[in-house]
């Protein structure tokens, strides 16, 4: 395989557009994306489109990456659909990773897009019920925020975290949301705020919650050794882009009440090993919280410390933008927005201005204070039985 | 066409309603001859031994001990709110999403832990008013002395 690196992003404003479609979020982070690179657009071989949603909510089951791009100016390249829900675009930039690096492709376009808001609510909670098996789950009343409300109150009994806990990290989120110009919500908050909204699902009250966004984000790959040849800009490298999926949950009668995080671990210990770093290694990263809380979680799976040590790592701001380990700097799932199939490549996007350091206010430091060199993004999507159906890990280098 | 509203099931074969007093409902799974491994629903191949023609249908447990629950405020269409979400964890080692029913829907209502037992029961109502009938827990008697609910 040859090295892969990511030489342009873009990414539209997160935020309830119901005057865009698909299409106009889509062409506006293409173009952002491009013109991030000094690439002639004509060299772009090959998409990669990650969508999870636009069938129910807009009718455009087929061909939507096509559409898209279509619409954005472009014809005669490759167009390749993929879906994973939360993961989409994702496992969009692990399929176009696979193509340059095994020599198909020079130059790709990845894309992420969704398109949550529609005129109707019930249709976004129900288009949001068929990222589950919808004949075990999303048809007898299952929801994501329930089933991380659930996750939640195990970790609770087993770590003692509290919903205190739970809001300091979205206050955390919200504050670095406040000073992220893509972001949907831009108001900070306070923890006294996030404790009293109304409870969704406890322990999980509303400000701690994503909640439907609209928006798009893209990146342009190309072979590592000829960035140089699109870009003045420092060259990120893709180290890892990890995916598993439908991880077999030990069949062996288990306690009730045990957290098996198993299945997010898995593409996190193929990345660290595949990228030739460990936890200790990590600057900077965006881990996937489609509720705040969920982010704490994302320590203990990413290596980063155990449950046990999770509060005194809040008092301590570890995580925080001025900390030791910034997470999620750009607000993270719920203050950046969730526009599910965009999110993978929103994270990616903000690795990339880390590592760049062009993320303006909200920019990390990393250890030696002249900006971070790795970065680590970590995806999920969907949910079948008790697990993610889709688990992603990528690492990212400067 | 008459107006009464029809009783939908999940999906046929899943689970046995019972037919006569007396009788106890149960959701119908299926177990690898070779592995032991069990699953619900029912699979037509091993997961674990990646094999076909090893599976074998049969009766699951009907009771289990609560994995984790929340009350849900929002659901999708179709099902009113408040209304408790859990996972139940059978016997077999199934881990299995479901709503609960024979308690308020209140943050302390039930125990991590507790002893539920499945019954046959309207889960939603579709667009057109008709029930959709699956699979439910409850705690059981037994446990709600126990716990004092």
């Amino acid at each position: 395989m040859r090295e892969v690196a990511i030489i342009g992003v873009g990414m539209t404003k997160f935020g309830k557009f119901l005057d865009k479609s698909i299409k106009d979020l889509g062409q506006e982070a293409i173009w952002k994306s491009i013109h991030d690179t000094g690439i002639d657009p004509k060299q772009i071989q090959a998409a990669y489109v990650g969508n999870g949603l636009a069938g129910v909510i807009t009718g455009q089951e087929g061909v939507r990456g096509q559409v898209i791009l279509r619409h954005a100016g472009f014809s005669d390249i490759a167009i390749v659909n993929v879906e994973g829900a939360c993961a989409s675009s994702t496992i969009a930039l692990r399929e176009g990773m696979i193509a340059v690096g095994a020599g198909v492709y020079d130059t790709v376009l990845c894309l992420g897009v969704e398109k949550m808001f529609c005129y109707d609510t019930s249709r976004t909670l129900f288009a949001l019920s068929t990222d589950t098996d919808i004949e075990t789950m999303g048809g007898i009343g299952f929801t994501f925020v329930a089933k991380y409300a659930m996750d939640m109150r195990k970790c609770m009994e087993k770590y003692g975290w509290t919903q205190e806990h739970f809001a300091i990290v979205a206050a955390k989120n919200k504050y670095n949301g406040s000073l992220n110009p893509f972001a949907q919500y831009q108001e900070p908050m306070t923890v006294e705020e996030i404790l009293n909204s109304r409870v969704v699902a406890y322990p999980l009250t509303l400000y701690m919650c994503s909640s439907p966004a609209d928006g798009a984000a893209a990146v342009i790959i190309c072979a590592r050794k000829s960035a140089h040849k699109y870009t003045s800009k420092p060259i990120i490298t893709i180290g890892a882009c990890e995916i598993s999926s439908i991880h077999l949950p030990n069949f062996q009668a288990k306690t009730p009440g045990d957290l098996d995080f198993e299945a997010y671990e898995l593409p996190v210990k193929a990345a660290y090993e595949k990228a030739g770093v460990g936890p200790q290694d990590i600057e900077v990263a965006e881990v996937h919280d489609a509720m705040s809380p969920a982010e704490l979680r994302g320590y203990i799976v990413l290596g980063f410390c155990k449950g046990e040590e999770i509060p005194a790592w809040l008092n301590q701001r570890k995580t925080f933008l001025r900390g030791d380990l910034p997470v999620n700097p750009s607000g993270g799932l719920a203050a950046r927005g969730h526009p599910v199939g965009a999110t993978g490549l929103a994270q990616i996007s903000e690795l990339v201005w880390q590592l760049r350091g062009e993320a303006g206010a909200r920019q990390v430091l990393g250890r030696t204070g002249k900006g971070p060199r790795i970065a680590l993004a970590q995806n999920a999507g969907g949910f079948i039985e008790g697990e993610p159906a889709v688990s992603m890990c990528t690492i990212l280098k400067r | 066409m008459s107006d009464q509203k029809q009783r939908i099931l999940i999906k046929e074969g899943w689970f046995c309603i019972p037919d006569a007093p007396g009788k106890e409902p149960y959701l119908i799974g299926s177990k690898c001859s070779q592995c032991g491994y069990t699953h619900f629903p029912k699979i037509v191949a091993c997961p674990v031994c990646r094999k076909d023609g090893v599976m074998n249908e049969g009766p699951l447990s009907r009771k289990g001990k609560l994995d984790s629950f929340t009350v849900a405020h929002q659901g999708p269409p179709g099902f009113e709110t408040p209304y408790i979400q859990a996972y139940v964890l059978l016997p077999e080692g199934i881990k299995i999403f479901t709503l609960i029913e024979g308690v308020e829907p209140l943050d302390n209502a039930l125990k991590t832990g507790q002893e539920m037992e499945l019954i046959i029961s309207k889960v939603r109502e579709d667009e057109n008013g008709n029930e959709i009938i699956g699979w439910k827990f409850r705690p059981t008697t037994e446990a709600r002395i126990k716990e004092g609910i």
